[in-house]
C-alpha cells in the first residue's frame, strides 16, 4: 500500500449480540496497525454495515458476532455489498466459529476467519496481503493470507 | 511481635546486599524475579479492624465460618448424592432456547431425568433488548441464545413445568434480564396472582444490573437515568411485595470478562453496587430493609491465584465498610456479598488451544475460591472455549476436580486459611486501596451513571482489552499454548466430548416462524381496548419520576401486552440508550 492511501477499516457488530471486546480489541489493534478504523458500535443491521461501508468507502469490513448467528448475518452482508455493487470490499469475520461453519463463510466470499487466540498482526497481513492481491501486486509479507484455524 | 520493626528492616537490607542482590547479578538480572514479605511489608497488628473473624464485620475472612455445602458434604459423599456444587442454590442450570412450549418441554424432560431446581432461564437477544419476535431487529435472533418472549401468556408456558411440588412458592425462579426487567418481574408477580400465590411467597433472583450493560454486556435499551429509575421502582416493589424475592445479581464477572483490569472491576462493581443502593434509598427505603436483598452474581476471574484470594477478601471488606460507614446499615445481612460463584478463573482465561489445559486452570481458580470463603469450583469445564454446550464429559470432571479439592485435598476445611499472611494482607490491602482510588475517580464525576455517561467506564474496559492483547502478542504475559510452548514436540491431547442432546436443532431453526403465530395469535384473542389504555397510562405515569412504575407495568402485563410494547413506551418517553465510540 501507498503511503498516503491508508486502509480503511469498518469493525461492525451486526444483530444484538453486546459481546464488544473482540471488536474493541481489534479496532484499536488496526489502528495501530496503520490502518484508518470506523467501529460502528452494538446492534447494527446489515443494511446499516453495508451502506456505512459504502459511504465511507472502506477497504474491509471486519464483522465481529459471538452470537452464533453468524451464517445468516455474514450472508446478508454480503448479499447486501453485492447488490450496492460494493462486493470487491474484503470481507473478515470473527467470533465464536464453530470448524465447520468457516467452510461456509468461505464459500460466502468472506476472506478471513479469526477465533479466540488471533493475533493483530496476522489480522493485519492478511487484509494486507488479500487487498495487494486483489490490486494485482503480489505482496511477500511472509505470513500466509489463509484464514486461520485452530492449532 | 517479639522482633521490631527496625530491627527486622536492617535484617532485610543485609538480607538484600549479602543473599538477594549476589543471586541476581549471577544470574545477569536488572531485579529479583520473586518477592519476600515481611512484617514489615504488612500491617498485621490491625487484625480485628481489618480481618476479624469469619461471619463478622468486615467479613474479610468470609461470611460464614461455614457455608451450607459444607455442613452437608460429608453426607452427601455418603449417600453418593450428586450436588450441584457452585451452582446457585436450588436454580437449575441455566439455559433457554426456541419457543416458549419448546423450553417448557426441555424443563419437563430434564425434571423426569431428576434434575428439579427451579428455573434459570437465559432469554434471547430479541428479548433482552426489549423486541417482540415479530420485529425486524428479531429476524434471525429468536430463541437463539436464550427462550423468545413476548407476554405473559409466554411466560406462563414456559412455568406449566413448575407446578404441584415444583410451584413457584416452592422453587425459586432466576432471570437473566436486566433492560426490561422490570416487565419479568412483573410477569412473575402476575403469574402469581394467576395461581392464587401470595406475593410474598415468591423466591428468586432477577439480574436487574442495567449499569454493568453499558460498561460490558451490551443489552441495554434505555439511557442510563431512566434505566435507574426503572431499577428504583423495582427495588421498592420487590421490597415491600416481594421480601422473598433478590432485587438483582451484581456482576463484576462482565465488566471482567470484557476486559477489565482486576481493579477497574472491583471499582466499578462497588461504584454500580453504590449507585443501586442509592436508588433504593430515593425510593424511600431504609438501607436494612433492601440491601439484604441485594445479591452478587460474581467477581471476574483470572489464573492469578495470589491476586483472586486477595480480591475476594478486598471485595467483602469494602461492600461491608460502605454499606456501614457510608450507609449507616446496621444489620449484617446488609452489609455481605451474597455471591453463587466466588474465586475462580473466568472463562476469557481459557485456550481453545490444547483445550484440556483448561482443566487445571480451573482447579487453580478451585484453590482460589476454596482457599477465599467460597466452594472450591473448578469452573468452567474445559471445553468451555468450543461452543455453547459443555459436554458431559468436561462437567464429569469439572464436579470431580471439586470434589478432590474438597474431599481428599481438603482445601475448605480451614477459614481464610492466608490470614495474617505478611504478603496476603499486604497484597489485599493494596487491592482495596487500588480500587478505592479508582472509586474516587468515579466518585469525582458524579458516580457510576455519570462514569458512564461520559463514556468512562466502557471506555477503560476497551483500553484494558486491548492492553491484555498487547501483552499476550509481545509476550509480555504466558498463555500456556497460545503465545508459547506450541512447538512441533507439543502433542494436541485428544478428547471425546459427548455434547448431551440439549436443544433440539430442528426446533431451533422453526422457532422464530413458530413464535411469531403465537404472537400473532396473541394479538389477535387479547382485548385490544384493554391493552391500549393500560398502555396509555403507563405512558402517562412514565413521565411522572416520582410514579413507581411497577402497578402500572403489572396492569399492561396483565392485559397481554407485549415486552415490547411496553418497551415502546419507555422507548417514547426515555429515549434509547446510544452506542459508546470509541
Amino acid at each position: 500500500m501507498g503511503q498516503d492511501s491508508k486502509i480503511r477499516v469498518l469493525i461492525a457488530k451486526p444483530g444484538l449480540d453486546g459481546h464488544e471486546r473482540g471488536a474493541h480489541v481489534v479496532a484499536y489493534g488496526l489502528r495501530d496497525e496503520g490502518f484508518e478504523v470506523i467501529y460502528t458500535g452494538l446492534r447494527q443491521t446489515p443494511e446499516q454495515i453495508v451502506s456505512a461501508a459504502v459511504q465511507e468507502d472502506v477497504d474491509v469490513i471486519g464483522l465481529s458476532i459471538l452470537s452464533g448467528a453468524h451464517l445468516s448475518l455474514t450472508r446478508k452482508v454480503m448479499e447486501g455489498l453485492r447488490a450496492k455493487g460494493a462486493d470487491d470490499i474484503l470481507v473478515t469475520v470473527g467470533g465464536i466459529i464453530p470448524e465447520q461453519d468457516m467452510k461456509t463463510l468461505e464459500n460466502m466470499g468472506v476472506g478471513g476467519v479469526f477465533t479466540s487466540g488471533a493475533k493483530i498482526k496476522d489480522i493485519a497481513a492478511l487484509i494486507r496481503a488479500k487487498l495487494s492481491r486483489e490490486n494485482g501486486r503480489e505482496e511477500d509479507t511472509g505470513i500466509s493470507a489463509e484464514p486461520l484455524s485452530r492449532t | 511481635m517479639k522482633d521490631s520493626r527496625e530491627k527486622i528492616q536492617e535484617a532485610e537490607k543485609r538480607w538484600e546486599a549479602e543473599v538477594l542482590n549476589p543471586r541476581v547479578k549471577r544470574f545477569n538480572l536488572e531485579k529479583s524475579p520473586t518477592s519476600f514479605f515481611t512484617p514489615v511489608s504488612s500491617n498485621n497488628s490491625h487484625f480485628l479492624e481489618k480481618v476479624g473473624f469469619p461471619g463478622q464485620y468486615p467479613f474479610t475472612a468470609g461470611n460464614n465460618p461455614f457455608d451450607f455445602w459444607k455442613a452437608h458434604a460429608k453426607t452427601a459423599a455418603l449417600m453418593d448424592f450428586r450436588p450441584d456444587w457452585g451452582g446457585a442454590g436450588g436454580v437449575g442450570k441455566y439455559g433457554g432456547f426456541g419457543t416458549p412450549a419448546d423450553y417448557r418441554d426441555y424443563l419437563l424432560r430434564m425434571q423426569s431425568m431428576g434434575r428439579k431446581g427451579g428455573p434459570n432461564i437465559a432469554f434471547d437477544l430479541v428479548t433482552q433488548c426489549g423486541y417482540d419476535s415479530d420485529s425486524p431487529f428479531a429476524e434471525g435472533e429468536v430463541g437463539k441464545v436464550g427462550v423468545a418472549l413476548n407476554s405473559l401468556r409466554d411466560f406462563s408456558v414456559i412455568y406449566e413445568a413448575y407446578t404441584g411440588d415444583l410451584d413457584i412458592d416452592k422453587v425459586p425462579s432466576n432471570f437473566t434480564i436486566n433492560a426490561p426487567a422490570a416487565v419479568i418481574i412483573a410477569m412473575y408477580a402476575c403469574l402469581a396472582g394467576k395461581r392464587g400465590i401470595p406475593l410474598d411467597r415468591l423466591k428468586g433472583t432477577p439480574q436487574n444490573d442495567i449499569l454493568k450493560e453499558f460498561i460490558a454486556r451490551g443489552t441495554y435499551i434505555f439511557p442510563p437515568r431512566p434505566s435507574m429509575r426503572l431499577l428504583r421502582d423495582t427495588c421498592v416493589f420487590c421490597c415491600r411485595h416481594m421480601p422473598r424475592l433478590n432485587i438483582n445479581s451484581i456482576g463484576g464477572y462482565h465488566i471482567r470478562e470484557a476486559g477489565a483490569t482486576r481493579t477497574q472491576d472491583l471499582a466499578f462493581s462497588m461504584a454500580n453496587g453504590i449507585a443501586y443502593i442509592e436508588a433504593g434509598l430515593e425510593g424511600g427505603l431504609e438501607v436494612d430493609e433492601f440491601a439484604p436483598a441485594f445479591t452478587f452474581n460474581a467477581f471476574g476471574g483470572s489464573m492469578e491465584i495470589y491476586h483472586e484470594i486477595a480480591f475476594q477478601r478486598a471485595a467483602r471488606r469494602m461492600w461491608s465498610r460502605i454499606l456501614k460507614e457510608r450507609f449507616g446499615a446496621k444489620d449484617p445481612r446488609s452489609m455481605v456479598i451474597r455471591q453463587p460463584i466466588t474465586a475462580h478463573i473466568g472463562c476469557s482465561s481459557t485456550t481453545l488451544q490444547r483445550p484440556l489445559n483448561n482443566l487445571p486452570r480451573a482447579v487453580i481458580g478451585g484453590m482460589a475460591a476454596g482457599m477465599s470463603g467460597g466452594i472450591p469450583g473448578a469452573f468452567p469445564p474445559f471445553d468451555e472455549p468450543l461452543g455453547l454446550g459443555h459436554s458431559l464429559e468436561a462437567v464429569q470432571l469439572q464436579i470431580d476436580a471439586t470434589r478432590i479439592m474438597i474431599y481428599e485435598a481438603k482445601v475448605a476445611d480451614v477459614c481464610d486459611p492466608w490470614a495474617g499472611s505478611y504478603f496476603m494482607e499486604s497484597l489485599t490491602d493494596k487491592t482495596e486501596e487500588d480500587a478505592l482510588a479508582e472509586l474516587e475517580k468515579i466518585a469525582n464525576m458524579g458516580g457510576a451513571v455519570a462514569a458512564i455517561e461520559n463514556g468512562y467506564m466502557p471506555r477503560a474496559v476497551a483500553k484494558s482489552a486491548y492492553e491484555r492483547q498487547k501483552q499476550i502478542e509481545a509476550q509480555e504475559e504466558f498463555v500456556v499454548g497460545v503465545n508459547c510452548f506450541t512447538g512441533a514436540n507439543e502433542i494436541d491431547v485428544s478428547i471425546n466430548r459427548a455434547v448431551e442432546a440439549t436443544y433440539d436443532p430442528e426446533l431451533m431453526k422453526t422457532a422464530e416462524d413458530r413464535q411469531k403465530e403465537n404472537l400473532a395469535r396473541l394479538k389477535r384473542e387479547r382485548n385490544g381496548k384493554a391493552v391500549a389504555s393500560s398502555l396509555k397510562i403507563l405512558n402517562s405515569q412514565a413521565r411522572d419520576q416520582n410514579k413507581n412504575l411497577m402497578p402500572a407495568i403489572c396492569e399492561c402485563v396483565e392485559n397481554d401486552a407485549t415486552l415490547q410494547e411496553i418497551c415502546d413506551v419507555f422507548r417514547e418517553v426515555f429515549g434509547e440508550a446510544q452506542p459508546v465510540k470509541l
